[in-house]
C-alpha cells in the first residue's frame, strides 16, 4: 500500500464514518477547529483507523500529538510501515 | 415561465400560509402578506416579552403552589413550567404559524428515552413543548446557558451543559435521570442547519443509548426554518410540523462502532421523515 493509497483510505474512512465534507479534507485541516471533531470522535477515529489498517493506535502516545489531518496521515503511515517491517522481520 | 405566488412568497421567506390568500389581485396579496409579516414581528416579540416578564413575576408564587399541590421535586416543576412557557409561545404564534403534531403510539414513549431532534431554528426548543411527554431533561451546548434571563430557569430545570461536562459525568447523570424515570433530549447536529437539510450528527446521544441501553426516539421538525432561520432577524408565517418516530432500540447495534451504525440508522430515518414532511 503506497502512502497516497493510505491517505486516500484514511480520508474515505473519515468521510464515511463522520459525515465530513470531502472538500474540507486538506492536510492542514485542524481536526477540532477545521473538521469539528469532539473528544468522543477522537476515540472513534482511533477505532475506525485500527479497523481499516490493522494497526494499534489506542496505546500509541503519538496520538496525543495529532492536531491536523496531515499529522494523522503521517502517524498512520508510520504505524503501517512499522507493522509491515515487524511482519517482514 | 413566471414564478407563482407561492414561489414569490417562499422566495420572500413567507411560506405557504400566506400563499393561501387567493382570489384577490396579486399586488394586494403581496401587500397583505407584507402586512402580515409586519404585524407578526410586532405581535410575537411583544407578547413573548410580556409572557417572560409575567412568568418571572408570578414564578415564586406558582412554584410554591405547585410544590404544595403536586409534591413534585423542584426540577420536575421547572420542566413543567418550561413546557408551559413553550405552550404559551405556541398560542402566541398561532395566528401566523399553523402547527401540526403527529407521531406513533404515545404509549411507546413511556420508557425513559433519548429524544433526538433536528435543528433548524432558535424556536425549535419551543416547538418541542408540543411533544407528548414533558419530564424531559434537555442537554445543550454551552451557549444557551449564557443567556442570563434563561440561565437560572435552565439550571433549576436541571438542563445539562454537555459541552462542559466530562463524558463519565454525563453518563453518570443521564443514568440517574433514567433511574428516576425521566428522559433526555438532544440536538445531535449541535448547530442549526443553514439550508434546512440534516447536517452532521455527533455521536454522543447514540453512544449514551448503547452504553445505557436506552431507546432513541427520533423527532423531526419542519417549517421553523421558514419561521426564523439562522441569520435572519425577522419572523415569517410558516407551517410547522413536529413528528416523532417509533423508538429505536440500541440492541441491534453492537460492536465497537455500534453507536456510529445507530447514528447512521437514526439519521436515515429522520432524513426520510423530513423529506416526506417537506413535500
Amino acid at each position: 500500500m503506497t502512502d497516497s493509497e493510505i491517505i486516500e483510505l484514511i480520508n474515505r474512512s473519515l468521510i464515511n464514518e463522520f459525515e465530513l465534507d470531502p472538500g474540507a479534507m486538506a492536510p492542514d485541516a485542524h481536526l477540532v477547529e477545521g473538521l469539528g471533531f469532539d473528544s468522543l470522535d477522537f476515540v472513534d477515529v482511533v477505532v475506525v483507523l485500527q479497523q481499516a489498517f490493522g494497526v494499534t493506535l489506542r496505546e500509541e502516545p503519538r496520538v496525543r500529538e495529532v492536531r491536523t489531518l496531515g499529522d494523522l496521515h503521517r502517524l498512520v503511515i508510520e504505524k503501517k510501515r512499522e507493522l509491515e517491517s515487524s511482519k517482514g522481520a | 415561465m413566471a414564478p407563482t405566488l407561492r414561489q414569490h412568497l417562499e422566495a420572500m421567506g413567507m411560506g405557504t400560509y400566506a400563499g393561501q390568500v387567493i382570489g384577490i389581485p396579486k399586488r394586494c396579496r403581496r401587500v397583505a402578506s407584507r402586512m402580515t409579516v409586519v404585524v407578526m414581528n410586532i405581535w410575537v416579540p411583544v407578547l413573548m416579552l410580556l409572557e417572560t416578564l409575567i412568568g418571572i413575576a408570578i414564578f415564586p408564587l406558582l412554584l410554591v403552589v405547585m410544590r404544595v399541590v403536586t409534591r413534585w421535586p423542584l426540577g420536575k416543576i421547572m420542566r413543567y413550567f418550561v413546557r408551559l412557557y413553550g405552550r404559551v409561545w405556541l398560542w402566541i404564534v398561532s395566528p401566523f404559524v399553523r402547527m401540526k403534531v403527529t407521531g406513533g403510539d404515545p404509549q411507546r414513549l413511556a420508557r425513559p428515552s433519548i429524544y433526538v431532534v433536528n435543528h433548524l431554528s432558535l424556536f425549535d426548543i419551543f416547538v418541542t413543548s408540543a411533544m407528548p411527554v414533558f419530564d424531559v431533561v434537555i442537554c445543550l451546548r454551552s451557549w444557551p446557558f449564557r443567556m442570563v434571563w434563561f440561565r437560572p430557569f435552565m439550571r433549576l430545570a436541571e438542563y445539562m451543559d454537555i459541552e462542559r461536562l466530562p463524558w463519565d459525568q454525563i453518563v453518570q447523570q443521564v443514568q440517574q435521570i433514567f433511574d428516576e424515570g425521566r428522559s433526555i433530549l438532544l440536538f445531535p447536529q449541535g448547530h442549526r442547519s443553514r439550508d434546512g437539510q440534516l447536517t452532521r450528527f455527533y455521536s454522543g446521544a447514540f453512544r449514551l443509548a448503547i452504553q445505557l441501553d436506552a431507546p432513541i426516539v427520533p423527532m423531526c421538525i419542519t417549517g421553523t426554518d421558514r419561521l426564523l432561520p439562522p441569520g435572519r432577524r425577522w419572523m415569517a408565517p410558516a407551517d410547522v410540523k413536529l413528528e416523532w418516530l417509533d423508538p429505536i432500540e440500541p440492541t441491534a447495534f453492537q460492536g465497537e462502532l455500534g453507536h456510529i451504525k445507530l447514528r447512521k440508522h437514526v439519521k436515515d430515518s429522520m432524513g426520510a421523515c423530513l423529506a416526506r414532511n417537506q413535500l
